[in-house]
């Protein structure tokens, strides 16, 4: 057998076993949603077999207008905390990475100091020093989008940092300022293209953290403006099949939303090879 | 006046002082090198002209006028950086069609320009390449005709062929001082290569320590440094110290000089030459040989010195380690150069 037909067969070797692997984490990883779904499809399950099949749990769930209030709530209190983070940190990315190097240490460490804060802390943190205030920061709702925008700071930092040292920002904002283009305007039309995947990945994992909250929602908002996860929480002593469905719908929408943010960064990705 | 004047430039990073009261003058046309080994300040310099970094003390001029604190967008300098920089999200020709953009010339002349610098720097049938999509060269030329397709006054090369291969750096080499040339373009070249600092520039200024060493055509500073630095920098002298020299030659040297001996100025016979007239001859004996392209260099024991040799590299005609040679220096170049405290260049 040649050295080269030996190489071929290694390499194939080599991928099955990849794929093997793969295939096993992703039963591993789908093992707790399955058996989720399966649990939220049947009447009762006492014994070792259930006593029947049924949608009833879904079917409630789907005609139940609370559900649905609290599933948009949610996207919003996703959408709005992580959109304004990322506005806020673009910008300052852009005194660090123009402007003053120095001082992205400084934003680093700012960044870095959620990560250290427990919920139930945060929201109790928040609640004592904004309540009573007479400002809009006493307003509840102010107070859980602004507890979000902390919350979600180091992970879209993180995106953001890495991605802008990925493409060396502060190198490409010269070469564009020396073709006669301003350093903010360079920035918008040069550095943002380049760091959007980046962007996208790290509103992803903060969007998933948001959508899993419910100390912070349940502590500043409670049913004020009930998420999903306190909506959970309500309803779990009524239910468990019912509480399964609502475990796998929340599972879908964060599925469905990460899957609509790939496929979107794909295509941009795709139609720039090509 | 010259077009480019620098005026007393110092820069300093805090306490240390990158650039020592820098004054010079660039002629329009010209290619100008700034060679030196690194950090020695020829990059801060040209960022300082660029207007990428701001001088802390004295003023450079441009065309008569005081640039000094003007914005680098404002500057109309064009500069091509080490690392490319070509916009990632762009293609070629968008890429060099950006500072047409930006100066808001109107979209047929845009079009027209795009072609003719991408036919000036070979890029037909890559306009619609991303730079992830090309080679290095092909990126580093794309950045040129970005430079220089808004036709600026100056055009700033800060290292631009050091990340690339040997052969594909001497035809690029070439091509630049071709279209630098055919635009009458003043460019200021950054290398700390002395080779492409001879084969470019109609001047080099070289850099040491935040200063200039010495300045002058590429024959000037090759065959006349004025110091130890510059002739260890340029040329890989022999240098000798004056006793050494004295004790090898029976010459005598200055004092407060060393003595700088051009490899290639020495020829090696393993007989006594004929014609010694006008030239120093020792007996040496041969410690080894490098070869280094078309040329052979050996490395030549004299008592206690140790000289190199180059010779054409011919094969039929090489000396073995261990031989004894005959050694003639002319002494026409041995040049006297007074000695400093730096004895080896970067």
């Amino acid at each position: 057998m040649s050295a080269n037909a030996k190489a071929a067969r290694n390499g194939r070797t080599t991928s099955l076993a990849a794929k093997i692997f793969l295939a096993i984490v992703a039963l591993y990883l789908l093992v707790p949603f399955v058996t989720t779904f399966i649990y939220s499809l049947f009447v009762e399950w006492t014994d070792v077999l259930p006593s029947g099949f049924t949608l009833r749990n879904y079917i409630e769930l789907f005609s139940n207008v609370t559900f649905w209030s609290s599933i948009g709530r949610t996207l919003v209190l996703c959408l709005v905390s992580v959109a304004i983070t990322i506005v806020l940190l673009l910008l300052a990315m852009y005194v660090v990475v123009a402007v003053n190097r120095k001082l992205g240490r400084a934003m680093q460490f700012i960044c870095m100091i959620p990560y250290a804060l427990q919920g139930v802390i945060l929201s109790i943190g928040i609640i004592s020093l904004y309540t009573g205030t007479g400002t809009i920061l006493s307003n509840r709702m102010v107070m859980l989008f602004g507890a979000y925008t902390i919350l979600v700071l180091p992970y879209i930092y993180q995106g953001i940092r890495n991605a802008l040292n990925a493409i060396d920002a502060e190198m490409l904002i010269q070469a564009a300022e020396m073709l006669g283009c301003g350093r903010f305007r360079a920035y918008v039309q040069v550095v943002l293209p380049n760091i959007i995947s980046g962007i996208l990945v790290s509103s992803l994992l903060a969007e998933s953290i948001v959508f899993g909250d419910f100390v912070l929602a349940n502590n500043i908002a409670g049913t004020n403006y009930q998420n999903i996860q306190v909506f959970l929480q309500a309803n779990m002593d009524r239910s468990s099949g019912l509480s399964s469905a609502i475990v796998v719908i929340i599972f879908l929408v964060v599925g469905a939303v990460t899957a609509t943010v790939l496929k979107l960064q794909s295509g941009t990705q795709k139609s720039k090879e090509e | 006046m010259s077009y480019i004047e620098f005026h007393d430039v110092v820069k300093r990073f805090g306490d240390n002082t990158v650039l020592d009261h820098i004054s010079f003058g660039i002629e329009k046309g010209d290619l100008v090198t700034l060679l030196g080994p690194s950090g020695c300040g020829k990059s801060t310099l040209l960022r300082c002209l660029s207007g990428l970094e701001q001088v802390s003390e004295g003023s450079i001029l441009l065309d008569g006028a005081d640039i000094t604190d003007v914005p680098a967008s404002k500057r109309n300098i064009g500069m091509v950086f080490q690392q490319y920089s070509l916009f990632p999200n762009m293609n070629v020709e968008q890429n060099i069609a950006f500072g047409l953009k930006m100066q808001k010339v109107p979209q047929d002349v845009i079009d027209r320009k795009v072609r003719e610098a991408i036919d000036m720097v070979e890029l037909t049938g890559k306009e619609k390449a991303y730079p992830a999509n090309l080679s290095g060269g092909q990126q580093q030329r794309a950045a040129l005709a970005r430079s220089i397709v808004t036709e600026p006054a100056v055009l700033l090369l800060d290292e631009p062929l050091s990340a690339i291969d040997a052969k594909l750096r001497r035809s690029l080499q070439a091509r630049i001082r071709e279209i630098q040339q055919e635009l009458n373009l003043t460019t200021i070249f950054v290398t700390h290569d002395q080779d492409e600092a001879m084969v470019m520039s109609d001047v080099i200024q070289l850099f040491h320590a935040g200063r200039i060493e010495q300045a002058g055509t590429p024959v000037e500073v090759y065959t006349k440094p004025v110091s130890e630095f510059a002739a260890s920098f340029i040329g890989s002298y022999n240098q000798l110290a004056r006793d050494e020299f004295q004790a090898m030659t029976g010459a005598s040297v200055p004092a407060g000089h060393v003595v700088a001996v051009r490899p290639e100025t020495i020829a090696i016979t393993a007989d006594s030459p004929a014609d010694v007239a006008g030239c120093h001859v020792v007996r040496g004996t041969v410690a080894g040989s490098t070869p280094r392209g078309n040329v052979l260099r050996y490395t030549v024991r004299v008592g206690a010195v140790t000289l190199r040799v180059d010779a054409l590299f011919r094969s039929f005609h090489m000396f073995e380690p261990g031989q004894d040679v005959y050694l003639a220096i002319p002494e026409h170049d041995c040049l006297f150069i007074p000695a400093g405290a730096l004895r080896d260049a970067a």
